[in-house]
């Protein structure tokens, strides 16, 4: 069980719920950690990373 | 016919002209045979890394529809708009009705900075009412000095 309340579509603008998921660093927690499942952690990583894109997220903590 | 997502950013200090620039993007999408279901004006939002030396950007979200070889043409023409730092085409199954969470974090966030101003001004005026009433005493001084002073006048002509 997740503790988590995921919803049923993630989404990349959804910034809030996203940001749960990655480390002070920026980086993407593993599953192994979260306890999200496989196919739930596949759409977040997707999500996150479109996120990042469009400069909602950080990649980093380095950026200038 | 596809359903797609177009995220745009754009150059904040173009903020005053978003309206001439989403009539420019509708037209251009409706020449290619899109669709716009929904518009979303974000406004300026804080970017978590700079883009292009900005710190800034001013975010559309349109819900559109329409041909998938007519978006390479759409993307040809955006790709060498100046004003645009950075956009994103994403093909969705369905459109959500509903307002996205972007939209209600800047609404919440906007809010919250109205409410502080309201406090501000609040502050101020409260300010102003304590300045007016020390102008006043001052004045008061003022008018009891010059009073006095003719009088001292007085006697030493005598």
């Amino acid at each position: 069980m997740s503790k988590y309340d995921l919803p049923k579509k993630f989404d990349y603008k959804n910034v809030n719920l996203l940001k749960q998921f990655i480390t002070e660093t920026g980086k993407i927690i593993p599953a192994r950690v979260t306890g999200v499942s496989a196919s739930n952690q596949r759409k977040l990583t997707r999500h996150i990373k479109i996120a990042r894109f469009l400069g909602l997220m950080p990649y980093t903590d380095m950026h200038k | 016919m596809k359903k797609y997502e177009a995220v745009i950013i754009l150059n904040p200090n173009l903020s005053s002209k978003v309206d001439t620039f989403i009539k420019d993007f509708e037209k251009l999408l409706k020449d290619n045979t899109f669709v716009v279901k929904k518009m979303e004006d974000i406004g300026r939002r804080q970017l978590s890394y700079s883009i292009n030396n900005h710190n800034k950007g001013h975010y559309l979200i349109f819900n559109i529809e329409g041909n998938a070889t007519n978006l390479i043409d759409i993307e040809n023409k955006i790709k060498y708009n100046e004003s645009i730092i950075r956009h994103l085409f994403i093909s969705v199954k369905e459109h959500e009705g509903e307002d996205s969470q972007l939209l209600i974090d800047s609404r919440n966030k906007k809010s919250e900075h109205e409410d502080e101003d309201k406090k501000v001004k609040n502050d101020v005026e409260v300010k102003s009412n304590e300045q007016d009433e020390k102008k006043v005493i001052t004045e008061e001084e003022s008018t009891e000095d010059n009073s006095s002073e003719p009088k001292e006048e007085e006697s030493k002509d005598e």
